[in-house]
């Protein structure tokens, strides 16, 4: 019993890394994704990692079930239930638009029709006191309804359910009573949150992607014990943080954005360490390219995010999906360059994918400055045409005036532009500058463009982990479970009682320690951590403080501490506070994280590293053209250094070292860049 | 000659400024108003007063930054500006909007050389005046609250004492007011580093050189898609309610544009004198309204610059209530606007019918409370826009609740924050059934709102385009006009569109009844698939 696994299950991929807890070595391995029945990739996986899958001592995977359920619109048929006069609060959606000269705006499809939506009536005040009971009858005739109709899941979401369960609780339990095993989803079981209409989204996403979910442990598991296998199923959340399966069957929402975010957890492994604090996470794949950050050594999380347009009230990494990566198309316009947004996609796809596309894109560009290997492109699952690539940028250059070489390196030094400027945006929107930080790079793209980006940014040192295709998976690895609880407690200072405070912030903390105990996590290695949202009285928006421990609120100098801590980082996001204006409290949050034993990141690697033959080979750097070394990464062993130009090469990325840079393997086998040049 | 790609990497570097000055308003402002509505713009000038980059909040504010910093160059001349000054000006005849919205602008200093500004404008919560959150019955401007002119409130960096006390004496709020105005100042820093790292990396000739070429490409997009657009003279007329204190009196506005070649005249002289209600504006707003029926019709894409409308001219009269001069009332200067805003679309309908829509149900339709909260003792405020249905177009319906055009992005207020914060309670919110206009393609609906108020407080109305509801074009039927009813039911039931500060006791129930959008098309020739979804759904009543 000695192997850690972990499994990100992408659309076409399955990437699998494996921790071997006696040797300390890691392995990494792609298999193909499955769609019809995801298991079938992830045993492929698994047999490609290890030799008996009874040796698994711990498996956490990343799964995008519930996400292409939604993607697809092929989730579950939904009755809604909501408060009488309140059925179309799910369909107004708030009412606003977010692009500002259209005069054909559509609000995102919903995904409840209104014709299945059913008024009931009962009423709470903004305090949770009750005006009127909650019809009972009304809501068996809800249930009858969903058994008639055949719906296959129910989501209930009724005004101030947040500051009173009770109704939705009653009629959870009489729609339980009349429908079985028909999922049926409260709305302040999903999110304790205010906000009808964000808390009715997040509701609705949950029943309409749950029953796929569901169904989806439910084989996987099946399959696991079929073959005899113990070892629990453990399930990112889009929180960065992991839960069991039946913790995951119980709330499929958590799992939406279940994959990528392993990425950033893999940022922050790396921040501790290394013991630095900010880290940009950059995963580029040959059409996509996303961004997040890593602030202080924790991930940049978010208390609530759109998914598709659809606001969901969940702690969510935040990931910001950027251009379009290496597809981004090339063109003129009147007489001036521009690259993306508009992109190639996966089909036709860049000229040299050789798929019938012809228009020049960044990955052409690349092709044409001889930056990747066209006989090893995506871990070498296909070859590129670079005649296309030339053509295809030679065509673009005339029509501007330039050589395809010269156009070529325009072209990245556009996109690289584009790409650091809309880092930079998210950076400011912590009120930090990106030179605080270092960039990890990784997806098979990312490497490529990764030192050129830190040069517009100013950051001064690129991190290329090892497996940078897998990279989401070696993350969660390094994941903790977590299990969040939230409440209003929504009082402007004067009315704060912190005795009130403490005594929640003690019950939650229960709450979600025992919630911890039930997903298996020893004694010891369970904690929680608090805070609470708040703002200047008047403003809208919240910023979310810290707080020493349950119990600080009930000293006597609470207030002044908290209101100070407010101010200072209010300060530090947004440049300027106003100490002496009153403060508001709005919502307590804590969070359960509970620690099983590590994979030591930065554990000795079981590759041997032989010489490789020296391979050189034309790469255009700032219009001049450079005899470039082309290195295998797996032939350099720690302590290796090596000056730009050079083009490290492994399965599954490709890293480009322009002169001026230095690139050195560290002590944890990690490609370490110092970036010179700056812009 | 400056070469294509240091071109295009300047450019998306402006643009990306003004993004970075625009992320910092929004996110320290202290008010939903602009944190929401995104109630705000902001802008890098050149030293010549050319945009840069602009990235705005809200349509109405396009391209009237600049005339804060003309306007302050031509009374004190360029010797004026001084490196660690900023600037406030909010006077609606230089402006153009309400003293409400408040520019906050800075020169821009590199090597002791002035080469820009950076200047936001902003929605303050309260600036004084007679009411509180606006008046709705002002008739001059010296009731709508505190004027400034150009005038400095940073010196060298620092704060001006004297200009702080002013303000915090003069609005009804003053920590989040200067919270705000906080946030402009950052923005406005924002704007000042963002530049000042463009210069120092390509150097100034380089910029300009490359400034000189994005106006020109930008100039060039536009004027060829004016071009496409056959030659001749399209105008369209409607009519504003009233001006809010002679109830009886509707407003007439006509849009005339005019396309010769690849330019485009609009005249906008043929309308109402100013009016003695808040309805005027001052004439930098009229031509920011063309620019956006302009911008959804010609050029909705492409980023703001000093190419942008090179081949426009707007036309206005002083002293009609779209060039309105002092002491014109200003504070809704924005319900003609949006009117003017959908005449020139509809103007253009017969040179362009695959662009155009049809009309959507106005503006902002307010609904504002005032009073003591008697849960807390405290005075409140409490100003909603509504919500409505939007006009169709040539392969599609009209959106139904949806904010309109002069509101930007405005989110409408959840039902458990306004009952949370303000004593009244909502009892129902809901589609309008049956208030788009039919057509081949079918308006959107408007919004049913009702409240039941919980306290002794004070309702303002301002509900627009009964005498223009939203009109159908090639054959669509017109969007219903909207309807507000106080008491419905009860012996004192009435209808009112437009109130200022009428008394309601607890137990008053309001419903609020916003336009449709306009249908296009002749409606025998809609899918009777479309017609069987909508009566299942409920959005049509027949």
């Amino acid at each position: 019993m000695s192997y850690r696994v972990a499994m990100d299950i992408g659309g076409t991929f399955t990437d699998v890394v494996c921790y071997d807890e006696e040797t300390g070595g890691f392995r990494a391995a792609k298999a193909p994704t499955t769609p019809g029945d995801l298991a079938g990739g992830v045993f492929e996986g698994l047999s490609r990692v290890v030799e008996d899958a009874g040796e698994i001592a711990f498996f956490v995977h990343g799964t995008t079930q519930g996400l292409n359920a939604l993607l697809e619109r092929k989730g579950a048929r939904v009755l809604l239930v909501t408060s009488q006069g309140m059925r179309d609060v799910y369909h107004i959606a708030r009412g606003n638009r977010d692009r500002m000269f259209d005069l054909r705006y559509r609000k995102p499809a919903p995904l409840v029709p209104r014709s299945d939506t059913v008024e009931v009536g009962g009423r709470l005040d903004y305090r949770g006191a009750e005006l009127r009971p909650l019809d009972e009858d009304a809501v068996r005739g809800a249930a009858r309804r969903a058994r008639e109709g055949g719906y296959d899941a129910v989501a209930v979401s009724l005004l101030f359910s947040y500051a009173n369960p009770a109704h939705e609780l009653r009629a959870g339990e009489i729609l339980a009573e009349e429908l079985g095993d028909t999922l049926v989803v409260l709305s302040h079981q999903v999110a304790r949150e205010w906000r009808e209409y964000e808390r009715t989204s997040s509701a609705v996403l949950e029943a309409y992607t749950g029953p796929v979910v569901r169904r989806y442990l439910n084989r996987i598991e099946g399959r696991f014990a079929e073959r005899g296998l113990t070892v629990p199923v453990h399930v990112m959340q889009s929180s960065g943080g992991m839960v069991n399966a039946s913790y995951a069957r119980e709330r499929p929402l958590q799992t939406l954005l279940s994959g990528p975010v392993g990425g950033t957890m893999g940022g922050v492994a790396l921040t501790r360490l290394l013991g630095r604090g900010n880290a940009i996470c950059v995963d580029m794949g040959g059409t996509s390219f996303d961004v997040s950050l890593v602030i202080g050594g924790e991930p940049d999380v978010s208390a609530e995010a759109r998914v598709e347009g659809f606001p969901v009230l969940m702690p969510i990494v935040n990931l910001h999906t950027i251009g379009a990566g290496g597809g981004s198309l090339a063109y003129a316009e009147a007489g001036g360059l521009r690259v993306g947004p508009e992109s190639a996609g996966a089909v036709p796809g860049p000229a040299c994918y050789g798929r019938g596309g012809t228009r020049a894109t960044v990955t052409d560009a690349n092709a044409v400055l001889g930056r990747v290997d066209p006989d090893w492109f995506a871990g070498g699952t296909m070859t590129l045409d670079v005649e296309a690539a030339r053509a295809a940028v030679g065509r673009l250059a005339d029509e501007l005036g330039l050589g395809a070489a010269e156009l070529a390196e325009g072209v990245c030094d556009v996109a690289n532009a584009k790409m650091a400027q809309a880092i930079r945006t998210l950076t400011v929107e912590h009120g930090i500058e990106p030179r605080e930080f270092a960039l990890v790079a990784f997806g098979g793209a990312g490497p490529m463009h990764a030192v050129f980006i830190a040069r517009e940014l100013g950051v001064e040192e690129v991190i290329v982990p090892r497996f940078p295709g897998a990279f989401s998976a070696w993350g969660m690895l390094e994941a903790e479970v977590r299990r969040d609880v939230t409440r209003p407690f929504f009082r402007p200072q004067e009315e704060l009682d912190g005795g009130e405070m403490a005594a929640t912030l003690r019950a939650m903390e229960a709450e979600a320690l025992e919630a911890l105990a039930g997903q298996g996590v020893p004694e010891g290695r369970r904690r929680a951590v608090h805070a609470v949202d708040m703002r200047y009285e008047g403003q809208d928006y919240t910023l979310t403080v810290p707080l020493d421990g349950a119990a600080e609120p009930d000293d006597p100098g609470f207030l002044t501490a908290v209101a100070a801590r407010f101010a200072a980082a209010h300060e530090r996001r947004y440049g300027h506070a106003t100490p002496e204006a009153p403060v508001e409290f709005v919502t307590l949050r804590t969070t359960g994280l509970g620690e099983f034993p590590r994979a030591a990141a930065g554990g000795a690697d079981a590759v041997r590293h032989e010489p490789a033959p020296a391979v050189r080979k034309t790469v255009v750097f700032d219009g001049r053209e450079h005899e470039t070394p082309v290195l295998r990464r797996e032939s350099m062993a720690p302590g290796t250094m090596t000056a730009g130009p050079a083009v490290i090469v492994e399965d599954t990325a490709t890293t480009v070292v322009p002169p001026g840079c230095t690139a050195r393997i560290d002590e944890h086998g990690l490609l370490v860049i110092k970036v010179g040049g700056q812009k | 000659m400056i070469d294509p790609v240091t071109t295009e990497i300047i450019r998306c570097a402006l643009l990306q400024a003004a993004e970075d000055m625009n992320t910092t308003l929004i996110r320290s402002s202290y008010t939903p108003v602009i944190y929401e509505a995104k109630d705000c713009a902001v802008a890098l000038l050149d030293r010549d007063h050319n945009v840069l980059g602009q990235s705005s909040g809200l349509p109405i504010f396009l391209g009237n930054l600049e005339e804060c910093t003309r306007a302050t160059e031509r009374m004190h001349g360029r010797g004026v500006w001084e490196p660690g000054d900023v600037w406030v000006l909010n006077d609606s005849y230089i402006g153009g909007t309400h003293l409400n919205d408040v520019t906050v602008y800075a020169p821009i200093f590199v090597g002791g050389e002035l080469v820009g500004f950076a200047a936001s404008r902003a929605h303050w919560l309260d600036v004084g005046a007679k009411d509180p959150g606006g008046s709705m019955d002002s008739t001059t401007i010296y009731q709508e609250g505190l004027r400034l002119g150009p005038v400095r409130i940073y010196r060298a960096g620092e704060p001006d004492p004297a200009m702080i006390e002013v303000i915090s004496r003069n609005v009804r709020f003053p920590h989040p007011t200067l919270g705000d105005m906080r946030a402009q100042v950052a923005c406005a820093r924002m704007g000042e580093r963002r530049f000042a790292e463009i210069i120092e990396r390509w150097g100034l000739d380089t910029v300009h050189a490359a400034r000189d070429e994005i106006f020109a490409q930008t100039e060039r997009l536009e004027r060829e898609q004016i071009a496409a657009i056959p030659d001749g003279v399209y105008t369209a007329s409607g009519m504003l309610d009233n001006d809010g204190i002679d109830l009886a009196t509707p407003l007439p506005v006509t849009v005339r544009v005019e396309v010769r070649g690849d330019r485009m005249t609009i005249d906008l002289t043929d309308c109402a004198d100013q009016a003695t209600g808040p309805v005027n504006c001052g004439a930098a707003q009229a031509v920011a309204a063309c620019r956006v029926g302009y911008k959804l019709l010609v050029s909705g894409d492409v980023p703001l610059n000093g190419g942008s409308f090179a081949p426009l001219e707007v036309v206005t009269r002083e002293g009609s209530m779209l060039a309105a001069v002092e002491p014109a009332a200003c504070q809704y200067y924005y319900s003609h606007l949006g009117l003017v805003i959908d005449l020139v679309v509809r103007a253009l309908a017969p040179a362009m019918p695959g662009r155009v829509a049809a009309a959507s149900y106005g503006d902002s339709m307010i609904v504002q409370l005032t009073g003591l909260d008697p849960r807390t003792g405290r005075l409140f405020v409490s100003q909603e826009a509504t919500v409505g249905g939007w006009g169709a177009f040539e392969g599609g319906d009209g959106e139904s609740c949806l904010i309109n055009n002069v509101n930007g992005s405005l989110r409408d207020m959840p039902v458990e924050v306004l009952e949370t914060l303000f004593p009244v309670r909502v009892t129902e919110y809901a589609v309008r059934p049956g208030s788009g206009g039919a057509g081949r393609w079918r308006g959107g609906a408007g919004v049913v709102r009702e409240y039941e108020f919980q306290a002794d407080s004070s309702l303002s109305l301002w509900f627009e385009r009964s005498v223009t509801p939203a009109w159908g074009l090639f054959g669509g039927a017109d969007g219903a006009p909207p309807r507000v009813v106080l008491n419905p039911g009860r012996p004192d039931e009435r209808e009112v569109l437009k109130a200022n500060a009428i008394p309601v006791r607890p137990g008053d129930v309001l419903r609020c009844e916003s336009g449709g959008g306009g249908g296009y098309g002749d409606p025998a020739g809609r899918d009777p698939a479309a017609i069987e979804h909508d009566l299942r759904e409920g959005l049509v009543t027949s």
